[in-house]
Parts: C-alpha cells; sequence; structure tokens
C-alpha cells in the first residue's frame, strides 16, 4: 500500500480554481461509467492533483494507489459461514489497476480547513463521518489531518459481516424456533453491529445510504429475511466505499429489495390474460434511488423552462423499463430443500428453500423475462436482448444521467451534514460525484470526502449561522450515546427490536421505514413554522412531533440509566418474556469525575456535542447537578444518578439535538 | 389556555384568503368591511352545537376496482377478464351488492370488497355513500385534452403516480414539500369556535400536511392519548433541581431556527397534555364505558385503534372545550403490487371494521349527525393486473360515512369497465391500464364536505384555492362544487 503524504491545502492550491474549473472534465450521460473497472481512491486523486498543482513531484504516483479493502465488491458472492474476508468487499478482488491522473485541484470552497486545531474541531468532524467521537480518536484525528484520517477508514477492512454474526448466533437454523420467519435475528445484528463496529465511518455511510436505497423489514415477509436483509446491509456497508453504480446493481439484485418492491417474481407480459409487468421497481429506482422526479441543475435545484419544471421521465418511461426487470426470481439453483415443521406444533412437516436463497443475487428465468423493445430516457434496449445485458444497460443509464449526481449529493449532505446546503456546496459534491478525479463517476469515496472536507461542514463560520445543521434522528443519538459511554450486551444478545413505538420509544429502528419513502422525506418543510416561511427543508422534522418528542425522551431516561431490558438475554431466540437489563453502558470515564460535575458536563458536551452546548446551557446543566452534591463518599446509585442526570440533559436539549 | 391568539390569527388567515379571492377574480364587496362580512361567523356556532371531520387516509394508493367491484353481468364479465389472477369471484360478492336508493344507468350494479360488511350495512341504510372516481383536477379534463400538449389551458396536478406528492396533492393540492392543507385551512377558520385552539386540528397518525393551516396546525396525539414527559413532570433521578433545568432546557426559545422549532413542539407537548389527559381519562376507564363498546372486539387493527381515540375526544369535546374539529387517521398498507388478494383482503377488513365501529360509537355519543368520516388515498389503481397485483393510478372511490351522510346513494359517475386504448366512449375515462382520470376533483369533494362544516361559499376559495376552476365560478356547472352527500 502507498504512502500518501497528504500536504495542507495551501493558499497556492486553492488560487487557480477559475482556470481549472472551465477545465475539470465533467462526466455527464456520455460518460462511461467505470464499474469494477479502473478505479482510483479518492485520496489518492486528490493527493496526486494536490501535488500536481502546487508543482510538487510525484504526481503519476497517486495512480498506483489502492487502499486494501475499497475496492468495489463483486455482486455475487455472500457466502454464509465463511471466514472473515471471504465475503464480499474482501481486499484484493477487482484490485483497481493503476488510472490515468487528471490534476483536479480543489474547487473553491473546497478543504481549506484540512486539520482539526482543537478538540472540538475533531469532534465536530467525527460526529458528522462516523457514529461517535471518543477522546482517543480527537486526539489521533488532532494529530494528523482529515484527508489522512479519510484514508484510513477507507483502508480498514470491513469487520464481521450481518450474515456472520446470524450464522454465529445460531439464526441460521431451521429448527423449531422457526428463524427463516422472524425479522428479530437481524434487527439484533443491526444493534449489534451499529453500537460496536470499529469500522464507525463505513458503518455511517451504509446507514446513510440505507435511507437513500430504502428497504424496509416493516414488510418483509419471504422466507429466511432476516437472512435476506442481512445480506441487504452487508452489501450497503460493502458498497459504501466502492462505486454508485455497483451499489445500485447490488440493490437491484438482492432478495430484499427484489421482494420489497416486487422485482421478485414479476413476469413479462401476457396479450392473451392482458398481464402487463409490475411497475414498482421501475417507478421507484428512478424516482428516489437514481434521478428523481424533475431534472435538475448542477447544483441541486430545479431546472425551469418557461417558468416550469421539467420531469425527468413519463409514464411511458417507467411502462418501458418495467419489462427490464422482469423475469427475476429467487435463486433456488442449489436446490436445496430444508425440512421445518408447521408453527401449530402438528406433527406434519414441510419444506423450504434455504437461506442462500435470500441472500444470493436474484437470478433471472430468461422465459418470464420481457423480449418487448423498451426505450427509457433516451435509452433503448432492442426487442430480444438479454436480461442481463438489458439490465446494464438500464443502470447505466440511470448512473449517467446528469440528475443522478445532485440527487443524491444533496440527500447525502443533508443525511451528514446540514438540511439546507448552498447550491455551491451541492454542486461541489456532485461534481465529485461525476468525476473522482481520476475520471470515474460515483466514486462514493469522492462523495465522502467532498462532503466532509467542504467549507460549509468544516468552517467555524456554519457553527454561527442559526439555520446550519440538522435534527439527530433518533436511532442516531441512541446508537451514539451507546457507543460513547461503553455498551455492552452481556451475552452479546443484542436482543433489541422495540425501538419503533413512537409514543414510548424511538419511533425509528434500523431499515424499518414505513415505506421506500423512508422515515422522512428530503423534501419535508414542517409546516407552521419559520421554515415553513423560508421554504427550508428540515428533513428530520418530519418525525418531529407532540408525541415522539415524549416518547423519546421518556425511553431514554429509562435505558441510560437502567439499561435496556431483552427478553431471555442467554438465549438466541426471541421467547419475549423474562426482560433483564442485558444492554447497558459502563459510564468508566464518567464515573472517574462525577465529583466534578463542571467536568462531567465538559466531557459529556465533547463527546455528545462537540462542544457546541453554550455557556449558558452548560451552567444550567451544573447547577442543577450541583444541586444534589455527590461526594466520594456516595454510593454508586447516586454517581450514576448524577452521570445520567447530566446526560438526559444534554440528550434532551436542542442544542444537542441539532447537530452543526 | 391559549397558545394561539384565535382572533389575530383568523383575522390574518382572512386576509390571506381575501388575497386569493381577488387573485381569482372573484368580486369582492367593494368597500371590504371585515366586521360585516363576519369572517369566524360560519364557526360562530350557537351553545352545545359541534361538528368534526374526519380523515380515513388509505396510504399507498386503494386498489379501486376490487374495493367497489362492478357487479351486474355484463360489467363483471369485462372485470374478471381484465384482471387476471387478481378477480374476486363473483359468487364471493353476492351477498355484497349495494342497493342504492336510486340504481345506476343500464342497470350497472357494484359490490363492495367481501369483508366490508359494516360499510354494506352503513351503505344500504342511509348512513354511508360513496363518491365514485375522485382524484386530483387542476381543471375538469377529457382524456383527448389529457394525451394533448397544451398544457397551458389544461395543466395536469404535479407529479401524477408518484406516493408522497400524490399524498400531498389529496391533502394540500400541492407535492411534497407542501406546508398548507385544506383540512388545516377549515381549522383557521374553526380557531376562534374552540376554547383551546389548539385542540382544532388532530391527528393519530404521523405528520400530515392535511391538518396544517395558516395558523391552526396538527396536534399530536398517540392512539394511547398524549404523552407526559416524565422528565418535566417529575424529579429526574431523585432530583427536583434536574427536573426544572429539563423543563428550561426543553422550552426555552433559542436563536436557532432548527432548535427553536424543535422547542416549541415540546413546549405544546408539554402544555397541553394535562387538559388531554384530563379529558379523556385511562384508557381503562374509557374500555369500561358502554359508547366505545363498538371497537371492543376489534384486534390487530391500527386503524381502528386510532379511530377509538378520536371518538374519546369527540366524547371530551366539552373538557376541551371543542365544537369545531378536523382529525386525522391513516392506515397503510395499500401499495399492492404483490400479494393483492390477500393484502387487500386485510385493508378492506380493516377499514370497514374501523369506520362502522367509529360510527356506531359516535350514535352511542349522540353526535352522529355531527361527525363526518370520509376516505382518501394516494390514488387508484391501475385495473389492469400485472399478475398478482395492481400498479399506480389516478382515480378512486371513496367513502363518506355518517348521520348527516345522504347515504344508499352512489354520488359521481360509474368509470366504464375498460383498459383499451381506442376512441371508443368507454376508452375515455382512463389514461391507459385502467388508470382512471377523475371525473369529480379532490376539490368538489373537499368543497362538499367544507360547506358542511360551515365553510361559506364566499371563503370555499380561501380553504380551496382551486376550487374556482369548477362549478358556477369555473365555467363547469358540470363539475358541481357541492357533490349532494351530505345534508345542509
Amino acid at each position: 500500500m502507498m504512502e500518501i503524504t497528504e500536504k495542507p491545502a495551501s493558499r497556492d492550491v486553492a488560487l487557480d480554481t477559475k482556470s481549472n474549473a472551465a477545465a475539470r472534465p465533467e462526466a455527464t450521460s456520455g460518460a462511461d461509467c467505470q464499474t469494477g473497472t479502473a478505479r482510483l481512491s479518492t485520496l489518492a486523486a486528490l493527493s496526486a492533483a494536490l501535488l500536481a498543482a502546487c508543482g510538487g513531484g510525484g504526481a503519476s504516483g497517486g495512480g498506483g494507489a489502492s487502499f486494501g479493502g475499497s475496492a468495489p465488491p463483486s455482486s455475487g458472492d455472500a457466502s454464509l459461514g465463511s471466514g472473515p474476508g471471504s465475503a464480499d468487499g474482501s481486499p484484493g478482488t477487482a484490485n483497481p489497476g493503476p488510472a490515468p491522473v487528471v490534476a483536479v485541484p480543489p474547487a473553491s470552497g473546497f478543504n481549506n480547513n484540512p486539520k482539526a486545531s482543537t478538540d472540538e474541531e475533531a469532534a465536530r468532524f467525527l460526529l458528522q463521518s462516523q457514529l461517535d467521537a471518543s477522546e482517543l480518536e480527537i486526539s489521533n484525528l488532532k494529530a494528523g489531518n482529515f484527508a489522512g484520517y479519510l484514508q484510513q477508514q477507507f483502508a480498514k477492512p470491513v469487520g464481521q459481516t450481518g450474515l456472520q454474526w446470524l450464522e454465529e448466533r445460531g439464526y441460521g437454523q431451521a429448527g423449531t424456533s422457526r428463524y427463516f420467519f422472524q425479522t428479530y435475528p437481524a434487527e439484533y445484528m443491526l444493534w449489534k453491529q451499529l453500537f460496536t463496529a470499529q469500522d464507525g465511518m463505513r458503518k455511517r455511510m451504509a446507514l446513510a445510504l440505507s435511507e437513500f436505497f430504502v428497504a424496509s423489514m416493516q414488510s418483509a415477509e419471504f422466507e429466511w429475511r432476516s437472512h435476506g436483509y442481512a445480506r441487504y446491509w452487508d452489501l450497503l456497508v460493502s458498497n459504501a466505499f466502492g462505486t454508485y453504480r455497483q451499489l445500485l446493481e447490488d440493490v437491484t439484485l438482492s432478495p430484499a429489495m427484489g421482494f420489497f418492491l416486487n422485482t421478485r417474481g414479476n413476469q413479462k407480459e401476457d396479450t392473451k390474460t392482458g398481464r402487463v409487468p409490475d411497475e414498482n421497481y421501475a417507478r421507484e429506482v428512478m424516482q428516489l434511488f437514481s434521478i428523481g422526479l424533475v431534472q435538475l441543475n448542477l447544483d441541486g435545484t430545479e431546472k425551469i423552462v418557461d417558468g416550469k419544471k421539467i420531469d425527468s421521465y413519463t409514464q411511458a418511461d417507467v411502462t418501458n423499463l418495467a419489462r427490464v426487470f422482469t423475469g427475476y426470481i429467487f435463486d433456488i439453483s442449489d436446490g436445496e430443500r430444508i425440512t421445518v415443521l408447521r408453527q401449530d406444533g402438528s406433527p406434519e412437516s414441510y419444506t423450504i428453500a434455504g437461506r442462500q436463497a435470500a441472500t444470493r443475487p436474484m437470478a433471472l428465468d430468461a422465459s418470464r423475462h420481457s423480449t418487448l423493445a423498451a426505450t427509457f430516457l433516451g435509452a433503448t434496449v432492442g426487442a430480444g436482448v438479454p436480461g442481463a445485458q438489458a439490465l446494464k444497460i438500464a443502470l447505466d443509464t440511470l448512473a449517467n444521467h446528469p440528475n443522478t449526481g445532485p440527487f443524491f449529493a444533496k440527500q447525502m449532505i443533508q443525511r451528514l451534514v446540514t438540511s439546507n446546503p448552498s447550491p455551491a456546496y451541492v454542486e461541489r459534491v456532485a461534481r465529485a460525484f461525476n468525476n473522482n478525479g481520476a475520471g470515474v463517476r460515483g466514486d462514493l469515496q469522492a462523495v465522502w470526502v467532498a462532503i466532509l472536507l467542504d467549507d460549509e461542514a468544516r468552517s467555524a463560520a456554519s457553527l454561527t449561522n442559526p439555520t446550519f445543521g440538522k435534527l439527530r434522528e433518533p436511532m442516531l443519538r441512541f446508537i451514539q450515546w451507546g457507543r460513547t459511554f461503553g455498551i455492552k450486551s452481556g451475552f452479546n444478545s443484542w436482543k433489541l427490536s422495540a425501538t419503533r413505538g413512537t409514543d414510548d420509544s424511538l419511533g425509528q429502528s434500523p431499515l424499518f421505514a414505513p415505506s421506500v419513502f423512508n422515515f422522512f422525506r428530503p423534501g419535508f418543510i414542517p409546516p407552521n413554522t419559520a421554515l415553513a416561511t423560508a421554504k427550508a427543508t428540515a428533513p428530520e422534522f418530519q418525525v418531529v412531533n407532540e408525541t415522539t418528542v415524549g416518547g423519546y425522551l421518556n425511553y431514554m431516561q429509562n435505558v441510560i440509566r437502567y439499561g435496556i431490558y431483552v427478553p431471555e438475554p442467554s438465549v438466541a431466540e426471541g421467547l419475549f418474556k423474562n426482560y433483564q437489563p442485558d444492554i447497558t453502558a459502563s459510564y468508566t470515564a464518567e464515573l472517574a469525575l462525577v465529583l466534578d460535575a463542571p467536568a462531567l458536563v465538559r466531557r459529556i458536551n465533547l463527546l455528545m456535542c462537540a462542544g457546541q452546548l453554550s455557556g449558558a446551557t452548560q451552567k444550567i446543566m451544573v447547577d442543577a447537578l450541583n444541586a444534589n452534591p455527590v461526594t466520594a463518599a456516595s454510593n454508586n446509585d447516586r454517581k450514576l444518578d448524577r452521570i445520567c442526570a447530566a446526560l438526559l440533559m444534554v440528550l434532551g436539549c436542542s442544542e444537542y439535538l441539532v447537530q452543526k | 389556555m391559549h397558545l394561539i391568539d384565535p382572533h389575530s390569527q383568523s383575522r390574518r388567515a382572512f386576509l390571506r384568503r381575501s388575497a386569493q379571492l381577488a387573485f381569482t377574480g372573484v368580486a369582492l364587496p367593494t368597500a371590504l368591511n371585515l366586521a360585516s362580512i363576519g369572517e369566524a361567523a360560519a364557526f360562530n356556532a350557537p351553545d352545545g352545537s359541534y361538528k368534526a371531520l374526519v380523515c380515513v387516509f388509505m396510504y399507498g394508493g386503494n386498489d379501486y376496482a376490487n374495493t367497489l367491484v362492478p357487479y351486474d353481468q355484463a360489467s363483471y364479465d369485462k372485470y374478471a377478464a381484465i384482471r387476471s389472477g387478481i378477480a374476486l369471484p363473483r359468487a364471493a360478492l353476492d351477498a355484497m351488492v349495494l342497493s342504492p336508493t336510486v340504481g345506476l344507468p343500464q342497470g350497472q350494479q357494484y359490490a363492495l370488497h367481501p369483508t366490508m360488511t359494516g360499510l354494506q350495512t352503513l351503505f344500504n341504510g342511509g348512513q354511508a355513500a360513496v363518491q365514485l372516481n375522485v382524484g386530483p383536477l387542476v381543471v375538469p379534463l377529457t382524456k383527448a385534452q389529457y394525451a394533448g400538449g397544451n398544457r397551458t389551458a389544461f395543466p395536469l396536478p404535479p407529479k401524477l403516480f408518484s406516493h408522497n406528492d400524490q399524498q400531498s396533492v389529496w391533502q394540500s393540492s400541492s407535492p411534497e414539500g407542501s406546508t398548507i392543507g385544506f383540512g388545516g385551512n377549515m381549522g383557521d377558520l374553526a380557531l376562534a369556535s374552540n376554547t383551546n385552539s389548539l385542540f382544532t386540528c388532530v391527528s393519530v397518525t404521523g405528520n400530515a400536511v392535511f391538518l396544517a393551516g395558516d395558523s391552526a396546525l396538527a396536534y399530536q396525539v398517540s392512539t394511547n392519548g398524549a404523552v407526559k414527559i416524565n422528565s418535566v413532570a417529575s424529579d429526574v433521578y431523585g432530583s427536583s433541581a434536574v427536573k426544572g433545568a429539563m423543563g428550561q432546557l426543553l422550552q426555552q426559545a433559542r436563536a436557532h431556527v432548527l432548535e427553536n422549532e424543535y422547542n416549541i413542539v415540546t413546549r405544546r407537548s408539554v402544555g397541553a397534555e394535562g387538559s388531554i389527559t384530563s379529558a379523556i381519562g385511562s384508557n381503562a376507564a374509557a374500555d369500561a364505558r358502554a359508547e366505545f363498546a363498538p371497537f371492543k372486539d376489534i384486534t390487530g387493527n391500527s386503524l381502528a385503534s386510532q379511530l377509538k381515540m378520536v371518538a374519546r375526544l369527540i366524547g371530551a369535546r366539552s373538557s376541551l372545550g371543542a365544537k369545531r374539529q378536523v382529525f386525522f387517521v391513516s392506515l397503510g398498507g395499500f401499495d399492492l403490487h404483490d400479494n393483492l388478494i390477500t393484502g387487500h383482503t386485510t385493508n378492506m377488513k380493516r377499514v370497514s371494521d374501523a369506520m362502522t365501529a367509529f360510527h356506531q360509537t359516535t350514535v352511542n355519543l349522540g353526535v352522529d349527525s355531527s361527525v363526518t368520516a370520509f376516505t382518501a388515498s394516494d390514488f387508484g389503481r391501475t385495473l389492469t393486473s400485472n399478475g398478482d397485483g395492481s400498479d399506480h393510478g389516478w382515480g378512486g372511490h371513496h367513502f363518506i360515512v355518517g348521520g348527516a351522510v345522504k347515504g344508499k346513494a352512489f354520488y359521481g359517475t360509474p368509470p366504464p369497465v375498460s383498459v383499451g386504448s381506442t376512441a371508443a366512449p368507454e376508452d375515455q375515462w382512463h389514461v391507459g391500464q385502467g388508470r382512471l382520470l377523475p371525473s369529480t376533483s379532490v376539490d368538489q369533494y373537499a368543497a362538499t364536505l367544507a360547506k358542511w362544516f360551515g365553510v361559506e361559499d364566499r371563503e370555499m376559495a380561501g380553504v380551496l384555492p382551486n376550487i374556482n376552476k369548477f362549478g358556477a365560478a369555473g365555467g363547469r356547472t358540470d363539475y358541481p362544487i357541492d357533490l349532494g352527500f351530505l345534508k345542509a
């Protein structure tokens, strides 16, 4: 692995943007989508570009860089139960070869803050780029720079996959527990991953992607649904540092999505009966997963012609594209059948497919695939073109569409940084999507770099802008709490599956959106607010109301202090009785400074809020804590009371809730 | 408790509506005299009077053709031929035929989905009506006008066939991002009638633009009532000082816009909880009351749970000081591209059971003539089959239920059962694959409800900005703004 010597983006570098902007190649619908071929790691390209622009040596060296683990995953292999590294995304597969380096200096507004000079700046970056901020990471980040940190994250190996954990826990057994009919194993798996994974940035990006490419366990009614959703999560994770195009293909062919949006079982037209192809995936893949409803400028604003918006597609595009998605079935080619007992306990049994059918990419049954020509978005699939080739044309068309960069870029900025990014910010990220600096389109590493290193995300000025930032999602607050305060599951059970209640819990759970429209919409504007007057979006406010604000706080008040009660933690099966507090935080470091209320609040402020609590707010908290003195002689419960009181005040305080 | 000053707010809302009237070209009194127009007059209801509208939203797009099934032999045969794999057997419909007082032309008949026995009884008993083929329209539209390119004269509703946008269009005439709905516009007019204006527009399901007006906003309760925030109400881990700090931190005004709006919601939550909880009492107490018995045996039906809470709030209207209310409830799971027969059966039973129990409860509470429930949905679906489901459409059929309904009747025009693309008359009321071109607009449907609720004709364009494209004002008396399904 090549060492990249990252140079700070000096003023010299940023100078030349005007002339270079004109020369910047911009991938458009005509550009190739280089899936699985030459692909350059973003930071290598960025670094090389910086060096080239500075006139420094070694620019060509960037071309050979490849970070282990960042290779595009193969879409096929999701084998079960094998050792780490054999699942998709393993280092070394489809190793990208050298790519030509295009000298692209950073756009204006990009990377003017190359490193964190304070703990607060470091924590702020960590909380935008991953699931939590620890003291160690803050200190490491301050010692290096943001680009170097991102390079390390991209290089980190994918940890244990979701599928591997299901197998380890025995959820691959048919048995009397009938796990193949349950979603709870996948829910447990997700909490385990999100609370404990070492590759926090990769998981954070996978979670953001899960709210763009939405598939939900809410309506998962296929056999081995937990395996199907573990595979879905795994493909988001493994592609999180890959390419958009490969991710789109893996999503499209995944059994979870196949079931969720009905590609599975979709049949070609039948003129005798009048049957027509199912349009669901064709419509939503355009509306939600790629191009959106209306034509966009590169900066994400809507194109207006003669005072009108322009639809990106018509009903005829949907009807035609639907033909491409016919013929898909779960892959049961291995012929595996598993005998299972009936639910009613009767002695008879029946057989179902093995769990690999829910984890392998769907197979194409050519006899059910439409052979009609299909014309959509200016592309044509000729009559009789084989299914795989038709799919490639369709997905290339979507990935190369000029809308896709800004459409995807804006939503990812909203997920990670701010609800209302400036058009210029969206454009900078869209440009990175369109071309990572090495001629590759849809390089997600380039997207994350562009989002996180942008001045709008990094500058101190945005901290004082009264409209900058976003409401933290309830599940992200919960995950941040757990990771920050040493959460553990005593039995490694992670049997947590009851966070969806709106009046007594988070109202949210990973991969459990109410529909393909996610928990909230990117265009949501809260009525009756100053935001509505300003026509400003605040997606996460779609789940904020008089019920959910209380449901969240009451839930947190219990779990942070008394732990998460789970059913029968010593066994894997759900059972839903004998609840015990198996999942608890440790508060080790907080106990060490519990006697010093200001220090306690300072620490929580840094780790949870990146130091964004005002002095006035901290004083309210400290005064309230000091009203109940805690001394060295106080018992542990009193100390935990104080720690959790400090924490609850932070978790409820809107200066925390709105991440800036 | 007044969280909103209803007088100044309704005046502001009135000014907005007046401006809209001016834009639509409707003549205003030359000497605009707010006092003489009496903005709130329509809602200055006499003591003891009460009215509520309840929107039952079916999220996902309801399959109209299996909800209200063509039953006469000629229509059924066409239906069965078109819907391969998803047609209901005619024998299952025999007991479900609707018997309108005045039959449909050419001997046409409809039967309800076999699980909708409750709604069938209400229809045949005169407490329910059906509005045929209703959906969003900007102007009355023929198929030729839909297919033609003149969008200046014949604009289409924005973003047809898209779930989130059509949900928003149904509720507010605008796609995603809309912040004003017609329920909220009616709420604006009703604020002054209610002692606590906050309880004018109430949702028992997620946030919905339907209930947002200029000033009226959607107040949320859960199916268990209002949530008490424990850390504001009681000592926190033994500390009253922390309770006090929570009360301050959670509700204080903030300079940051997002922070401030979040705290405003919390402030409303804390402020209203006590009133709601004391007015509706505990779940157990409600369960013990005979009035709510119609809900007793319904299980696993989220819509019924929501409507039960609506009924409890209506039952507590005196304590809450409410005289005019708009409610919003919903049920999901209607986007049945697959597995339509099974999934739709579950949903239709839930809708029928819940709406029937709700109506019976209003009878028990003595307010059945004061409460009107109506259905809405993203869109209807295709008549064609994709093998085991149907796809996104446009118009659909909807139910209106209550003691004020002129029931046992169909309103609107039955759409021909056809999916052809010929010039024949039967192919002029769908835009392909049996996606119905609405013959009645959501604006007309809403205006009929609004008029019953107390919105006067001159106020109608403030509630429904597009209404003057229909009826006499639009030169289209064939698209009347009062569809006639409610008593005066």
